[in-house]
């Protein structure tokens, strides 16, 4: 008997520090259950890389990470899932859009300089483009207010579509803007020297409003010494002629201007620049938080993006929380009525295993979901299983005649190996979804290998300890707490 | 660990609740025809030509954006036709996003849930910004929406081949190292008919999931994917129960013939298979009349499975053993 009361001490204790526990440490809430934003970035080969490996996932992650923390979303999380993918989660952020445009870009920054001979075309290219990307915006703004904009001057968009070579088959107006904007971006792009330096060479980057106009903002940027010694060597080259530093983000002109004569002896010195192309605070910033960022080596597409609202996550927990809650009072109901005084044992049992769960999902820690509270319920069941073969062979026992905890020990041993190969079967299957599953199947999978290893510890010590250790109370130890007397066989047989 | 108490059973004469063997015509034919039923509504499903598929997939599988809005309502929400709804969408001027074709939303799918207390729009793949585009144009049509009430989910479209991929293999491991197990502590026979009545359980939960595909236009999720994850374990775990105690049989009453030992083991673990099934099912039918939406048709599935697998470990099973056994003699 003392060996169990041993048992029974360890269990107690193990509960008493389960519960501090999980006073201390709250459960982690997925974002189905708290409301928040989860992007899915997928990572592509491109040029000399094939195939994107751990390194490779490694140095955009980096970047990736320092575009995050630059965002300023409280507990955001970014984790690598499978080989190619990047997950960002973004508790409590109802509209995703700026990670998304902040995420996806390379964010490749270079400093160009115009080739020699092309000013009067390059200057009435950026004409154009300017001219052009009013009347778009000034029609996307109609548009949207539900006005029906003016028609277009179809011959001078034709003679400018043919100067340029375009065919002009798109579908709308607004289409064949946009499809003349982007020639004019490429045929820009044309007529630049290659990169002398790139955002590689950053080491600072930061924004603030210009002084005539606090609504518009320049981005200063700060080179490291050979970045320094670049811009000086690329802003001599120009200075004093009419050829314009360029600067490109992505393969897009996003500014440009001019050198001054002043500069001609030794190049604009001491590694500090500004970007000044007509930027809100809120795209300043989102340039900035990618320069700071750096460039990415490999280009990334978001996927996936799911957004939940923090009423509906709150309006799913608090459901599923009564469904588990009255499935599970259910259960207990069931067990007493069934099995008397020991289901009554294994509704405690059964308690404590709800108990230690969730110290394990706050140690680990899981990430509750929805499927993982799922996962929970079902492991549950396989709990009660568990609890039910003992019994049923416990009674077996005691229907043939033999003594009360001669019958106990026999039913423990006997369902011994039937338990075992059970929650082993599906534990084979829960590892299988563990590490070939994702999103969703993990968390399921998590939880309800977790509540099977538990339920093995459950139903073999805690079940067994706290019978036993009633056993040691003689109004307890009777048959009839076990079956219907009825049930049992006559002394005399 | 079961030598000490075999010979007070060996002498004991285990009381038939349920005489399996005798039935086991019977048993196969219920299974057969269910099973039959379960293919032929796959097969009508792959037939229409709107799915094209065993199943009908869901957003998780093809691709595409699902906006869901809580509209606020005071009294009564003000009276909202879904057509109105997909009217402003398909006149909607999407922003663009930089190198990409813009999406074409020329058929929209609106959907009003909770009598019209929420709006569900499934559309092609949006970025973000395209997304928030779409609900700012429809808030003056079916708004004021619940802040906080909204759910926006975009699946790019070779999210959903990667995840019917992972899964199926993930099944096929499942399968395999269950297979493993069971050859490795039973033999190859047990571990060939758990995988018997696992195919019959997870066939028919697809069957039934097809022909409400076809009926009531139900589309399977990823969440259907790990149920049916789940119904491959737990058919295992009840089989393996009462293959353990058909094993246990053979060893305490070697000279019975086969189909009583199969009889007797069955008859010992019904009140057990009966309970277990019960008790996890409460918890399921409590998921599906109290949980929440997200969650209705999994705890369905669930709790369909669980029934079928109930059948499958008391009666497929091992009534396919007796076949097996006596074809051998």
């Amino acid at each position: 008997m003392a060996r169990y009361q041993g048992w029974f001490a360890l269990v107690l204790a193990l509960a008493i520090a389960a519960g501090m526990f999980l006073v201390r440490t709250p459960l982690e809430l997925g974002l189905d259950l708290r409301g928040g934003s989860q992007l899915t970035v997928e990572v592509k080969p491109a040029g000399d890389i094939t195939r994107v490996g751990a390194e490779e996932m490694e140095a955009v992650k980096a970047v990736l990470d320092r575009r995050v923390n630059g965002l300023g979303v409280a507990e955001s999380t970014l984790q690598t899932v499978g080989e190619s993918q990047l997950v960002l989660q973004l508790p409590g952020e109802q509209d995703p859009t700026a990670a998304a445009r902040v995420l996806g870009d390379t964010a490749l920054l270079e400093f160009r300089a115009q080739k020699p001979d092309s000013e009067a075309e390059f200057r009435g290219l950026r004409q154009l483009r300017s001219q052009v990307e009013a009347i778009l915006r000034l029609r996307e703004d109609q548009i949207r207010r539900g006005e029906i904009p003016e028609p277009l001057d179809l011959d001078q968009l034709k003679s400018t579509q043919e100067t340029l070579g375009l065919d002009g088959q798109a579908s709308s107006e607004e289409e064949q803007l946009r499809e003349l904007l982007k020639k004019v971006d490429s045929d820009l792009l044309m007529m630049l020297e290659p990169a002398a330096l790139t955002g590689k060479q950053l080491v600072t980057a930061g924004r603030q409003p210009l002084q005539n106009n606090p609504n518009s903002w320049e981005v200063t940027l700060n080179f490291d010494g050979e970045g320094a010694e670049a811009f000086a060597d690329l802003t001599k080259s120009i200075a004093g002629t009419d050829r314009l530093l360029a600067i490109t983000l992505d393969d897009q002109l996003i500014s440009a201007a001019s050198v001054g004569p002043q500069f001609k002896s030794a190049g604009i010195s001491g590694g500090a620049a500004t970007i000044s192309g007509n930027f809100s605070a809120e795209t300043a910033r989102e340039l900035e938080v990618k320069l700071r960022g750096g460039s990415l080596p490999l280009p990334v597409e978001v996927i996936e993006v799911r957004t939940i609202g923090p009423t509906l996550g709150a309006e799913n927990i608090r459901r599923s929380l009564v469904a588990a809650l009255s499935g599970l009072a259910l259960v207990a109901l069931f067990m007493v009525v069934a099995y008397r005084l020991p289901g009554a044992v294994a509704v405690m049992a059964l308690s404590l295993y709800a108990l230690f769960n969730l110290a394990v999902y706050a140690l680990i820690p899981v990430t509750l979901t929805l499927p993982g509270i799922a996962g929970f319920i079902l492991s549950i069941g396989m709990a009660v299983d568990a609890n039910v073969l003992i019994f049923e062979r416990i009674k077996d026992e005691l229907r043939r005649g033999n003594t009360l905890i001669r019958s106990i020990d026999t039913g423990f041993s006997e369902a011994f190996s039937s338990i075992v190969d059970g929650h082993l079967t599906t534990l084979i299957s829960c590892a299988a979804l563990f590490f070939l599953g994702t999103g969703l199947v993990k968390g399921f999978a998590a939880t309800l290998g977790i509540g099977v290893l538990l339920s093995l510890f459950t139903a073999l010590t805690c079940t067994r300890t706290l019978l036993r250790f009633l056993m040691g109370y003689a109004g307890l130890r009777r048959a009839s707490n076990f079956l219907p007397t009825g049930q049992l066989p006559s002394p005399t047989a | 660990m079961t030598e000490e108490s075999s010979s007070a059973q060996a002498g004991t004469v285990l009381s038939l609740r349920w005489s399996l063997s005798s039935m086991r015509h019977r048993v196969w034919l219920i299974s057969g025809l269910v099973v039959l039923i379960s293919l032929l509504g796959l097969l009508l499903s792959w037939l229409d030509p709107g799915i094209r598929a065993p199943l009908r997939p869901g957003l998780d599988f093809t691709g595409g954006t699902q906006v869901q809005l809580e509209r606020r309502c005071d009294d009564a929400c003000a009276e909202l036709k879904a057509i109105a709804v997909s009217d402003v969408i398909r006149n909607l001027d999407l922003p663009q996003e930089e190198g990409q074709p813009l999406p074409n939303l020329g058929a929209p799918r609106v959907q009003l849930l909770d009598g019209g207390q929420s709006l569900l729009l499934r559309l092609p793949t949006l970025s973000a910004a395209q997304g928030q585009a779409v609900i700012e144009a429809v808030e003056p049509v079916a708004g004021p929406f619940l802040t906080g009430g909204q759910s926006v989910d975009t699946i790019g479209p070779s999210l959903g081949k990667q995840l019917l991929r992972s899964s199926l293999i993930s099944l096929l491991v499942a399968f395999s190292g269950i297979a493993a197990y069971i050859s490795f502590r039973y033999d190859r026979r047990y571990a060939f008919l758990a995988l018997v009545a696992l195919a019959h359980d997870v066939a028919i939960v697809c069957g039934v999931f097809a022909w409400l595909g076809v009926l009531l236009q139900l589309e399977v999720d990823s969440l259907f994917a790990v149920s049916l994850l789940t119904i491959a374990g737990y058919s295992v775990n009840d089989t393996v129960v009462v293959f353990d105690r058909i094993r246990e049989r053979s060893k305490d009453a070697a000279d019975l013939p086969l189909s009583l030992q199969v009889d007797q083991a069955v008859s010992a673990t019904l009140t057990r298979t009966l309970y277990t099934s019960g008790t996890t099912l409460l918890p399921l039918l409590a998921l599906v009349f109290f949980g929440g939406a997200t969650l209705y048709w999994f705890a369905i599935a669930l709790a369909l499975g669980v029934v079928v697998g109930s059948w499958s470990s008391i009666a497929l099973a091992p009534s396919l053993l007796t076949l097996w056994d006596r074809s051998r003699d």
